[in-house]
């Protein structure tokens, strides 16, 4: 190891796993000590962090309260070391992190809020993408339907919780006189991006099923076959059309029929 | 190497633009010289870069990372460098800019600004990656002497001589935070007239001004706070000796409202307007 990468790799340990810094690696200061100056430096780290993950999860931070997603935001970050240099990636496990997380028992849907508005912070950051249009799927020879191979952008996010309606409650450009009953239901929604808004919208159980199958690779024709036999009432038609207003459909390739 | 000279940012103030700003400034185009912008803010696309990109029709936008790492021992990141690159090509900068620090060694990520040891391995180090840096953009970087809280014993030069040498070994320039100077006067005892007279003053092409706040004795470099009378005092030496440059107000956290920020950028008009080379 060269010298340069030992020295930060002590100072890493010192920030992020509380190790103790050898005084023979750090000079000494007029005005404070070292151990002062190791401080400042781990408090920059958790406070950017922390930073990160309200900026991720401003309606958990709203649902919570400030000073509890404080207490959160510390313990998250004491399990969860930053793995990125750009600080938009930290928070991704934290729906996994609050499912395990004691405190929050009594608040069954975090998770999946979690689970949403990281969806959601991913969306927003992602790179522009041109959605399908109608038009370039309608000149595909109708005989190649089948083989159709979709790009998607978006996420499908299934709760026990009417969690959309809950993320709905909390932007700031709804009203205040919010009611809400969490026996509403369970619910499967689409996280997209159209041009630059974020959206969340709700999915049929059998549209949400084919997206899904799409995610996976399958082909037009697979996914359909199979969502019909789970769904007989799904409507392909309506469902292209629907996750095309989305934005959640990016591009195609035709599969090669061997 | 012979890269296209970075002289196109206007002499004159401008701010450090955030996002509870960008809608005020979009609604009333204040007189502003430039605006510079966190570069990790508008890596992906979107209404981040919608927004970026109309500003960039009323003022010159300066692109200033936080994420790089220059000096950090894990190998550069070439995903943050293409990203960087397709932002450049997007936004067409006046100036690109980072830090003289590191943020990733032996498996650990550190989101924040880090020293380290002013060394001829340093040295090195970092000269390689500016250089492919410089290359990946096809243009000049502006490099930043950096606010420390630490120093290091196995120093074998002060980071103004650290940066001097940078300059001739790579062509990079030099983007001088007076006030992160001001910071480690103060936090390390670093000789800030030494610090101006070994940087080669044509290479300074940016000036950066903010606030610090004290913390158990410890100036820290928080952008919380209106420039203080000692830093505006140090500014005004460094126009003395250096010279006019485009100078930044930077306020990162308790942001004010956009017209304080404006007010602090118009003292330092006042300034450079008042300095004869």
């Amino acid at each position: 190891m060269s010298d340069l990468n030992q020295t930060l790799s002590l100072f890493a340990r010192a920030i992020v796993s509380g190790e103790a810094v050898s005084t023979e690696i750090i000079a000494a200061y007029p005005n404070y000590s070292c151990d002062t100056a190791i401080e400042v430096y781990r408090n920059n780290y958790r406070g950017n962090l922390h930073d990160a993950l309200a900026c991720a999860y401003p309606v958990i931070v709203q649902l919570v309260g400030d000073d509890f997603f404080r207490f959160l935001a510390k313990k998250y970050i004491e399990y969860n070391q930053s793995s990125s240099t750009n600080m938009h990636d930290y928070g991704a496990v934290m729906a996994n992190f609050l499912a395990d997380f004691e405190p929050v028992r009594q608040l069954p849907y975090l998770p999946d809020m979690a689970r949403l508005e990281w969806a959601c912070h991913v969306a927003y950051y992602a790179d522009d993408r041109v959605p399908l249009s109608l038009e370039s799927l309608a000149q595909i020879p109708a005989a190649r339907y089948a083989d159709l191979v979709l790009q998607t952008a978006g996420q499908v996010i299934r709760s026990s919780f009417p969690v959309a309606a809950i993320w709905q409650a909390h932007q700031s450009a709804m009203s205040e006189d919010f009611h809400l009953d969490l026996s509403d239901g369970p619910g499967i929604f689409l996280v997209s991006r159209r041009d630059c808004f974020v959206e969340v919208s709700e999915l049929s159980v059998s549209d949400a099923d084919w997206l899904q199958r799409i995610q996976s690779g399958q082909s037009l024709g697979a996914a359909t076959m199979e969502t019909i036999e789970r769904y007989p009432d799904f409507d392909l038609q309506a469902a292209l059309l629907n996750l095309l207003a989305c934005a959640a459909l990016t591009s195609f390739s035709l599969e090669t029929t061997t | 190497m012979n890269l296209p000279a970075n002289d196109l940012l206007p002499c004159s103030a401008g701010i450090g633009l955030r996002a509870p700003h960008y809608r005020e400034v979009l609604d009333t185009l204040p007189a502003l010289g430039w605006v510079e912008v966190h570069n990790e803010n508008f890596f992906g696309g979107g209404a981040p870069l919608r927004t970026l990109l109309k500003v960039r029709e009323h003022y010159p936008v300066s692109l200033h990372g936080v994420g790089m790492g220059l000096a950090s021992t894990a190998p550069l990141n070439e995903q943050h460098l293409s990203a960087l690159q397709r932002l450049c090509d997007a936004v067409q900068p006046v100036a690109i800019s980072e830090h003289l620090c590191w943020n990733s060694a032996d498996g650990f990520v550190v989101n924040d600004l880090l020293p380290f040891p002013y060394t001829m391995e340093a040295l090195s180090h970092v000269a390689r990656r500016i250089d492919r840096v410089q290359e990946k953009l096809g243009r000049q970087l502006l490099v930043e002497n950096l606010s420390s809280y630490l120093s290091f014993a196995q120093s074998e030069m002060t980071e103004g001589e650290f940066l001097a040498e940078l300059v001739r070994r790579t062509g990079c320039g030099i983007l001088f935070d007076v006030e992160n100077l001001y910071v480690n006067v103060c936090n390390l005892g670093v000789d800030a007239r030494a610090f101006i007279d070994v940087i080669p003053h044509e290479a300074v092409k940016e000036y950066h001004l903010a606030g610090y706040s004290v913390c158990d004795g410890c100036l820290v470099d928080t952008h919380n706070h209106p420039v203080y009378p000692e830093v505006w005092a140090l500014y005004e030496y460094v126009l003395q000796h250096i010279g006019p440059r485009p100078t930044l107000i930077e306020w990162d956290s308790d942001i004010p409202a956009l017209p304080v920020l404006l007010a602090e950028a118009a003292k330092a008009q006042l300034r450079m307007d008042g300095c004869h080379e």
